[in-house]
């Protein structure tokens, strides 16, 4: 039997009366970094969702280290160590960096260790020292999502969820956020990442999900999905896209 | 009639103004605090308001305890009392989609202590008269009554009490960043529940200072309530919604405007004035006339 | 959605209203009062319910639209301006209607371009007190907090009351259920959804949004011209009441949010209840009412209408 840190077996979401996943199975081994790709629309943000409690499914079953998901509250999920940082960052712009740093780390688990937390983030991020004072709302783009990821990473999570981190941000910045993530799984966080910029996310993932309309299309490792054709044709349209 | 308007007068209406401004901004305070966390307009507020001036004038009455000095016991029972009603009547409600159900139950609430004030406390006016209620501080011939000072340095502690809290403690960060994108915060593992029940018990904590307040500075009647509640929201309105001292100047402005035109116009029409002007803040700048913006 | 059984019932059931009158005499029995007084509250219940329930936008100022209508009313009679009758005249009862809309195009157009929600929920309220004063010191012409007296003289029988309201109960509910079974009510309900996106279609969301609201805005007055024909003491105090403003929000929810029936079963359940307590409670009646809105609004959000599918569905 396999020891999956996440496990999610045939589930199905709804929104309301209308089903967004169908049937969705895929795990996370410690350790690793597993990428979701898919278009606008296909599910990514609903499966993360369902995992971090905001959602819960239909049918189906989501195990973290053998325990089930499928009751928890967010605030639940965050304190068994699952943080997500969710799509469009959503940062409490009113507060100040300090204080959004603050409350990531405000489950339990995370608050005796507040201090060293800190000291982490900033060395991780050292422009957020420099920031500590200022309101969130105040921050670049790049910063903003550095702060996010900072926030998530003081809960001290094993698994660390991000939506579309690179969404909106420079070139220089997405390239500096993917870095970041790799530095991150070296300092042994896994992680589970969900992008639409395909080329990056599969040269870093050990493992990836391709979702497509709610189901899951194809899977297999980072290098196995790279040599694919439809997925060269997918970022090869988006290279030209982008030049 | 004008030509009695000396300079001394228009101050005078504009102290007049500020000291009972003071009480609205610490009824809008705790208006904020629910709404903030919630979304709730809680119509509620002003009778639970005048229950609490109710409740001083009992415990002076029958028990001979002063009004201030009953604050002890005022501010524990009405922190209970809020926590009371989140559990028992909003907590589901806030959940929902449909903001109609948190609006009915408020206004069933109000309903329902109104009516239990009349039929406790009967429809006439009870107002409370100790030693120092007749006490008048005359500077530069202005009245300044003593109730009335101490209600504003209650009304501005309660602010920077208030504002220490959201600003400096976990919770109260919790509180200001539930108020600004709840799912957000349950994603940093604070509990929804948690959240609501402080900022309605604060709120409604708040409410039984003004209760004080209001029951060693004016009379009062059951009646009383639901207007007092419209005047908060206009001082929220004013102030701006999240904004602690915003609310507090915005009740002050409220203050000033009755005031300067109760006397320049009547009464009445001073109404329609403060109406008015609550409608052009709310149409034309709905994040308050002292915050920055959303 | 109306099937043929629907239709059926829906006509069984107006066939009982139009045989009551024959069969009890409303004159001397409570029930004309109470069904009367339902048929008001059911005008001015659908009225709010394709502002809110439709459309989505929480309308807090039916009251000052009922007031509109009432005083209208009045003030045509006494100063004998159109010259036809007065007593149940249609004319006059449109006029009524006519007034509050006029009110409603006038402040929709600035609250509905610029605020959304709870703000524009509090903007009404806002309506609404500047109608009392202007009410209340209206000086001669509105005649303060006394208001105005009709000649009650008049008053020969509750049937022509019951017949009106019977009528424009029903003209009320036909209106909703056109409007909202039309591209309109399409259009209300595109914006409900999504306001933003609704625009993108190309929905010209202020228009749609003022046009249901003096929608509203015309039944609460006709409503409230109805209610001056009994009342006919017309005054502040009775006709800017806040039962008028809340009662209808209590009503929808509880009768069921965004129906046609709601409005309808919500009414004669809500006058029911609050007739009763005041027969046989009269001194607590009125906390009876608000234990009662509160303890609904916990254990029945979803309205009677959900309470009935809840039911069914265990069956």
């Amino acid at each position: 039997m396999e020891n999956h840190l996440l496990e999610m077996k045939g589930a199905d979401v709804f929104y309301g009366d209308a089903q967004a996943v169908w049937d969705v199975s895929l795990y996370v081994d410690e350790g690793t970094i597993v990428a979701l790709l898919g278009a606008n629309g296909a599910g990514k943000t609903t499966l993360l969702k369902t995992i971090s409690g905001i959602i819960h499914p239909k049918k189906g079953e989501i195990l973290f280290s053998k325990r089930s998901l499928a009751h928890l509250r967010p605030q639940e999920v965050v304190d068994i160590g699952i943080s997500h940082v969710p799509e469009g960052r959503r940062l409490f712009s009113q507060l100040t960096v300090l204080d959004n740093l603050r409350l990531g780390a405000y489950p339990p688990r995370a608050r005796s260790r507040f201090a060293q937390s800190l000291e982490r983030a900033y060395s991780l991020f050292p422009v957020l020292e420099a920031r500590t004072g200022q309101k969130a709302g105040s921050l670049s783009g790049g910063e903003q999502q550095m702060l996010a990821i900072a926030r998530a990473l003081m809960a001290h999570p094993d698994l660390l969820m991000l939506d579309e981190p690179s969404l909106g941000l420079s070139p220089i910045f997405v390239r500096t956020i993917f870095e970041l993530i790799k530095t991150l799984n070296n300092q042994k966080v896994t992680i589970l990442l969900v992008e639409q910029n395909i080329h990056q996310a599969l040269k870093i993932a050990h493992q990836a999900y391709v979702l497509k309309t709610g189901k899951i299309t194809m899977n297999g490792s980072g290098d196995e999905l790279l040599a694919n054709q439809e997925i060269q044709k997918a970022y090869i349209g988006e290279r030209w896209r982008n030049t | 009639m004008l030509e009695y308007l000396t300079f001394g007068l228009v101050l005078q209406l504009l102290v007049n103004g500020i000291l009972f401004g003071t009480m609205y901004g610490i009824a809008a305070i705790g208006l904020s605090l629910i709404y903030g966390t919630m979304r709730i307009i809680f119509l509620a507020h002003g009778a639970i308001i005048v229950f609490f001036a109710y409740i001083c004038y009992w415990l002076f009455t029958l028990l001979h305890i002063d009004p201030y000095l009953s604050l002890i016991l005022v501010i524990p029972a009405s922190l209970l009392l809020g926590s009371g009603f989140y559990a028992g009547l909003f907590k589901e409600a806030a959940a929902l989609e449909d903001k109609n159900i948190s609006l009915l139950i408020a206004v069933g609430l109000m309903y329902l202590v109104e009516q239990l004030m009349l039929v406790v406390w009967k429809a006439n006016p009870r107002s409370i008269s100790t030693i120092y209620t007749a006490i008048v501080f005359r500077p530069l011939g202005i009245n300044i009554p003593f109730t009335r000072l101490i209600a504003l340095v209650m009304a501005v502690l309660s602010a920077f009490g208030v504002l220490f809290f959201l600003k400096k403690t976990l919770i109260g960060t919790a509180v200001r960043a539930a108020s600004e994108d709840m799912e957000s915060a349950t994603l940093m593992g604070i509990n929804p529940h948690w959240v609501n029940v402080v900022a309605f018990a604060i709120g409604i904590g708040l409410g039984g200072i003004a209760g004080v307040g209001l029951a060693t500075v004016y009379s009062f009647d059951p009646g009383y309530g639901f207007i007092f509640a419209i005047k908060a929201l206009i001082a929220l309105a004013f102030g701006g919604m999240g904004n602690v001292f915003g609310a507090l100047l915005g009740g002050i402005l409220l203050g000033l405007l009755e005031s300067l035109s109760s006397f320049f116009i009547g009464a009445g029409w001073a109404d329609a004035i403060t109406y008015g002007v609550f409608l052009l803040v709310l149409t034309f700048r709905p994040q308050g006339l002292f915050g920055g913006s959303t | 959605m109306k099937d043929k059984s629907s239709i059926i019932l829906a006509v069984l059931v107006l066939m009982a209203f139009v045989a009551i009158p024959f069969l009890i005499d409303v004159d001397t029995s409570y029930i004309g009062f109470f069904l009367f007084l339902s048929f008001c509250y059911i005008i001015i219940s659908q009225g709010w319910n394709l502002v809110a329930g439709y459309t989505g936008q929480i309308s807090l100022c039916q009251n000052a639209f009922f007031g509109l209508g009432a005083y209208t009313t009045a003030l045509i009679w006494l100063h004998d301006i159109t010259k036809t009758g007065y007593y149940f005249d249609p004319v006059v009862m449109a006029i009524s209607g006519l007034v509050p809309v006029i009110l409603a195009i006038l402040i929709g157009l600035p609250l509905l371009s610029r605020l959304r929600g709870d703000y524009f929920a509090l903007g009404t309220l806002g309506v609404q007190f500047i109608i009392q004063v202007v009410f209340l010191k209206g000086g001669d012409f509105t005649r303060g907090a006394d208001g105005l007296h009709l000649p009650s003289t008049v008053f020969t029988s509750m049937k022509p009351y019951y017949w009106a309201g019977l009528f424009l109960a029903l003209f009320a509910t036909a209106v909703i259920y056109f409007i909202t079974r039309s591209r309109i009510g399409l259009a209300l309900r595109a914006i409900m959804e999504d306001e933003i996106s609704a625009a993108a279609h190309g929905i010209h969301v202020l228009k749609y949004k003022i046009f249901a609201f003096a929608v509203g805005a015309f039944l609460a007055g006709i409503s409230g011209s109805l209610f001056a024909y009994y009342l006919f003491h017309i005054n502040p105090d009775s006709v800017l009441n806040l039962n008028w403003l809340f009662y209808p929000i209590l009503i929808c929810v509880l009768g069921g949010n965004g129906t046609i029936v709601g409005p309808i079963i919500g009414s004669f359940f809500i006058t029911a209840l609050f007739s009763l307590g005041i027969v046989y409670m009269a001194q607590t009646h009125p906390i009876v009412s608000g234990v009662l809105i509160i303890l609904v609004m916990k254990f029945m959000p979803t309205g009677l209408i959900g309470l009935k599918d809840k039911i069914l569905s265990r069956g």
